[in-house]
């Protein structure tokens, strides 16, 4: 089967690319589109891996004269930038996946928002959603249809937690982009109190290529649980850092490691982060387990953003510990005191911990405590799971049980 | 459905901070009345956001990624001799007003770095000795 993303249409210009998704989901009905994507399987590509078909049939079943289509462009997880490569590569099939999921929940505004520091992937979205306008693939009666949709780019300004999808909403509607207590649920009472979709970049590119087909290739790859294909984004200690088109279950992290991103860089890897420093870290021992989502959760991590980061066993894990620590002490919103506090506290003792080399096993203790506070009382993805990562490198490095 | 779509305030502030380098008094007055917020809320808002400025910053902003991929790349060496370099900390901007010095999280080229943008410029797989060139190289 041929990849979804990465052997077609790149580089394609407006002339060559004729929208067929959209076209086909013109012709079809909105309850048919629905569907199809939920017979694809698809699965949300942002991190938390919420099934599209299911949200956009809650968001169609809402009687509503305004509905919204948000794209998640706010992609800031340290060591993912498969969005960024959609947006500067793909972005006809990125908007025509935001236009044809306007059409099956019956919304007719639909939202952009990137983040402020991609400014080339700002500039070409801008252009593009200017050349559809032109071509009438936005705005009234789309091709000669009933449905009229109109997409505006927001640009965001520097704030990681903006990708939790009730904080960009606040985002957008010019609050500070703390997140909202859930329920209510953004697809009954999102932006402006509306109903709303939120939808990651990958996730709306593979949207549009599921309604490419007239039968469903992307359900006939990847698992029963994990469908399709996944963008991954490799960096760190590797030969051939960059972005991979991975079917799932077809490749372990470790052929992932190996095979696409050319081996690890020193002696043997030490860890991988598999899907950005909101996921629990695998070992060098833990690779041989197949990418999909159900086989990464059985080994007590996550697909996450696919933002994979491999580490070699030369470097010292405390290292990471502290600049992730010191990550999300910096970037929690601060609106929920245990994810504040606790983030604030994490990474002084983190600190603590990096000056003196080693641990202590009440310093473990503690943060492990702080970890349970912060991930069961915060209100948003940020403070749940905002200290796995340290965690579990803890639990998997901390081996000189040193008594002070 | 007209409110909806008038310009959003991120966007706002935006283009007057491209336009004069940082959002004046002057701005926050002018757009609390025009829209209904409270002043106090705009300067909650634009301090919330790391790329907003209520302050005056240097004519070029040097934002260096210190994440955790481009930290494998040896980002903390070249945040150093940045610091040195300009001889000013985090979020400072030169006497001479030429620069501003952030380090910033993840900028999303974790594959080419270290990484930095100077203004809306971007510069992957640095040197120290490539970017100290670079900023030499700035008028």
């Amino acid at each position: 089967m041929e990849k979804i993303f990465l052997k077609k249409d790149l580089g394609k210009s407006l002339e060559e690319y004729d929208f067929p998704g959209l076209k086909n989901a013109l012709n079809m009905e909105p309850q048919q589109v629905i569907n199809k994507i939920k017979e694809s399987g698809l699965r949300g590509r942002g991190g938390a891996g919420f099934p599209t078909g299911i949200k956009w049939e809650t968001v169609l079943s809402i009687e509503d004269d305004t509905k919204f289509i948000i794209c998640n462009a706010d992609e800031g997880e340290p060591g993912t930038f498969k969005d960024r490569f959609l947006l500067e590569n793909l972005p006809f099939k990125v908007l025509e996946g935001i236009i044809i999921s306007g059409y099956a929940t019956g919304s007719k505004y639909g939202y952009i928002y990137i983040r402020g520091e991609y400014v080339e992937a700002i500039k070409i979205v801008k252009k593009a959603i200017e050349k559809l306008y032109e071509k009438n693939i936005l705005g009234e009666n789309i091709l000669n249809s009933d449905f009229s949709f109109d997409l505006k780019l927001v640009r965001g300004a520097g704030a990681y937690v903006c990708g939790d999808e009730t904080s960009l909403i606040n985002s957008i509607e010019g609050d500070r982009g703390k997140s909202r207590i859930k329920p209510p649920l953004p697809v009954f009472e999102g932006l402006y109190g509306k109903p709303t979709v939120v939808n990651n970049v990958e996730t709306l590119a593979a949207a549009a290529e599921i309604m490419n087909y007239d039968n469903n290739p992307y359900s006939e790859m990847g698992t029963e649980k994990s469908r399709g294909t996944k963008l991954v984004s490799i960096s760190g200690d590797v030969n051939k850092p960059g972005v991979y088109e991975v079917e799932f279950g077809k490749l372990t992290v470790r052929d992932i490691v190996q095979e696409l991103a050319g081996g690890v860089k020193g002696e043997k890897i030490g860890f991988v982060i598999p899907g950005g420093i909101s996921t629990e870290a695998l070992t060098e021992e833990e690779l041989d387990v197949p990418y999909t989502y159900e086989n990464l959760q059985k080994m007590g991590s996550n697909i996450g953003s696919g933002g994979m980061i491999v580490v070699s066993s030369q470097r010292n894990y405390l290292e990471i510990v502290k600049n992730v620590s010191d990550f999300f002490r910096d970037e929690t919103c601060g609106t929920c005191f245990p994810c504040r506090e606790g983030n604030k506290n994490i990474s002084k003792i983190v600190s603590d911990i990096y000056k003196r080399g080693y641990p202590t096993s009440k310093e473990i203790e503690i943060i492990s405590d702080i970890q349970y506070a912060v991930s069961s009382a915060a209100r948003c993805g940020f403070g749940e799971s905002s200290l796995n990562l340290i965690l579990s490198l803890f639990e998997k490095f901390y081996t000189k049980k040193v008594e002070v | 459905m007209e409110k909806y779509y008038e310009k959003e305030l991120l966007e706002e502030l935006h283009d007057i901070q491209e336009t004069y380098g940082f959002i004046s008094e002057e701005d926050i007055l002018r757009i609390s009345q025009k829209r209904d917020i409270p002043k106090a809320q705009l300067y909650g808002v634009i301090s919330f956001y790391s790329m907003l400025h209520l302050e005056p910053t240097g004519k070029y902003i040097v934002r260096v990624c210190d994440s955790v991929s481009c930290r494998l790349n040896e980002s903390a060496a070249l945040v150093k001799a940045l610091k040195d370099y300009l001889k000013v900390g985090e979020n400072e901007t030169t006497k001479d007003k030429k620069f501003t010095l952030e380090v910033v999280e993840c900028l999303g080229h974790c594959d080419e770095g270290p990484v930095m943008m100077v203004n809306d410029t971007y510069y992957t797989h640095l040197t120290v000795t490539k970017a100290l060139q670079i900023l030499d190289s700035l008028e």
